[in-house]
């Protein structure tokens, strides 16, 4: 039926989404279109908004990828502090924690039969 | 294809456009009364319920802003691909007893992957701005789909599974079969307090979808100016401004889907079209309702948490008590 696909559990249409995707943009493209297309190029206007603060310099403006999860790693800090602490750039650890890992779901996979 | 499939996608087509429209008004009233309600809850007057359908018309007569620093053809893009992907959504929800548009052509596993497409335009918008503003309220965004994601799997595959063993032929992640069989009628005491559980956690998972208050962290007005939005002017502007209006109308809908489905026309003796009617009218009633307790009042009572709070409230708080209302669920099928 138009390309539905279903995985046992689940369904959905993929061609009926993409036509009705392409309906609503054309729609809302054309409102779009309707609206005031203009602003004053290269001048303050299009500077961006750093709190009425000079940009220095592009480079020096950017925020880190390395702050992305700030958020993220700090809620869950008492979860990640302990797995920084076990990665200690050792091979031997490594394989260690390979070993017992594998021990672990021996352990379970002959348990469960 | 053949002449019956073209007649089915036209039907789509003009049902799509109507459903569309329609999820654009509403959204946009609701905001108004929303508006309203919060303005008397703090004691102030507050706008007309007009307000959102002017301030979409004056933003649409305002300049559009593209910031030097911008990826234009994305700056412009997202705004438009973030209200289609909201608006698609409607389609696959019940409207009273008024079955999906797209019934049969998607089920709730894919309005949860739909749902992250307006999150997803917004990050992309706030990156391609070029603004730090813009840059970490993109980032608090990523972080917010992060941690809201599993409290609302959780409550969308405890009622799946409930259906599952109780109608094993079923398409249990149908939201057509889940409007027809409500979670309360389903389980026993201790299910219905696991409900309740499930209840609470997508009311909560409610405002952090929609960055309202207190999980509004990647807009936060007074931090960040603005967030992910604060190079966006004129009529893109207009464009979040609708998507955000339509995405209540989607949240609220899907509660109402998943947790209050009943109708009241067979309590009057109705039929055709005198009980799409009234059950459309019920809905229009219980959306409201529902969007007062889980956005108005919620908002009005709280205040905003910090990125890393509202991370942590979903990530353990709300994962345990949604957790707990499927475990308990779970355990009320076992007992019975």
């Amino acid at each position: 039926m138009l390309g539905l696909l279903e995985t046992g559990s689940g369904f959905w249409s993929a061609i009926i989404w993409v036509v009705v995707v392409l309906v609503i943009s054309s729609i809302v493209i054309y409102i779009r279109n309707k609206g005031e297309e203009s602003y004053k190029k290269n001048t303050e206007q299009d500077k961006p908004f750093i709190s009425g603060n000079p940009e220095l310099s592009k480079e020096g403006s950017h925020i880190a990828a390395s702050h992305i999860y700030w958020g993220f790693t700090e809620a869950l800090k008492d979860y990640y502090n302990p797995l920084v602490k076990i990665h200690t750039g050792n091979i031997n650890d490594y394989s260690g924690w390979i070993i017992i890992i594998t021990i672990i779901i021996l352990i379970l996979v002959g348990v469960s039969g | 294809m053949t002449i019956e499939g073209l007649l089915i996608i036209l039907l789509k087509i003009i049902g799509a456009v109507i459903i569309a429209f329609l999820g654009v008004i509403l959204g946009l009233f609701y905001k108004g009364i929303d508006r309203k309600l919060a303005a008397k809850m703090q004691a102030r007057v507050g706008p007309p319920i007009r307000q959102p359908f002017m301030d979409f018309f004056k933003l649409m007569i305002k300049e559009n802003i593209v910031p030097e620093n911008a990826v234009p053809w994305i700056f412009n893009g997202v705004p438009v691909m973030t209200l289609v992907a909201t608006i698609t959504i409607l389609f696959y929800l019940p409207i009273g007893n008024i079955s999906p548009l797209l019934s049969g052509y998607g089920d709730i596993v894919l309005i949860i992957y739909l749902l992250t497409l307006p999150a997803i335009g917004m990050v992309v918008g706030g990156f391609a701005s070029g603004s730090p503003y813009a840059n970490v309220g993109a980032q608090r965004e990523m972080v917010m789909m992060m941690s809201y994601e599993l409290p609302l799997v959780t409550t969308v595959i405890a009622i799946g599974w409930k259906l599952s063993q109780v109608y094993p032929q079923l398409n249990v992640f149908s939201l057509a079969v889940i409007n027809a069989h409500p979670i309360w009628g389903l389980v026993g005491p201790l299910g219905f307090v696991g409900a309740l559980l499930l209840l609470i956690t997508l009311a909560i998972v409610t405002p952090g979808e929609l960055s309202k208050i207190p999980f509004d962290v990647p807009e936060a007005e007074t931090e960040l100016a603005g967030g992910l939005l604060v190079e966006y002017s004129g009529r893109n502007l207009a464009l979040f401004s609708l998507a955000d209006a339509v995405k209540t109308i989607v949240m609220v809908s899907l509660t109402v889907a998943l947790f209050f489905p009943y109708n009241i026309a067979h309590l009057f003796d109705l039929s055709g079209i005198f009980a799409i009617g009234i059950d459309s009218l019920f809905f229009l009633v219980k959306l409201l309702l529902i969007m007062f307790v889980e956005v108005t009042f919620i908002r009005v009572a709280a205040a905003r948490l910090k990125i890393d709070q509202v991370s942590y409230a979903y990530w353990v708080p709300l994962s345990i008590i949604g957790l707990l209302g499927l475990s308990l669920i779970v355990l009320d099928t076992i007992m019975i």
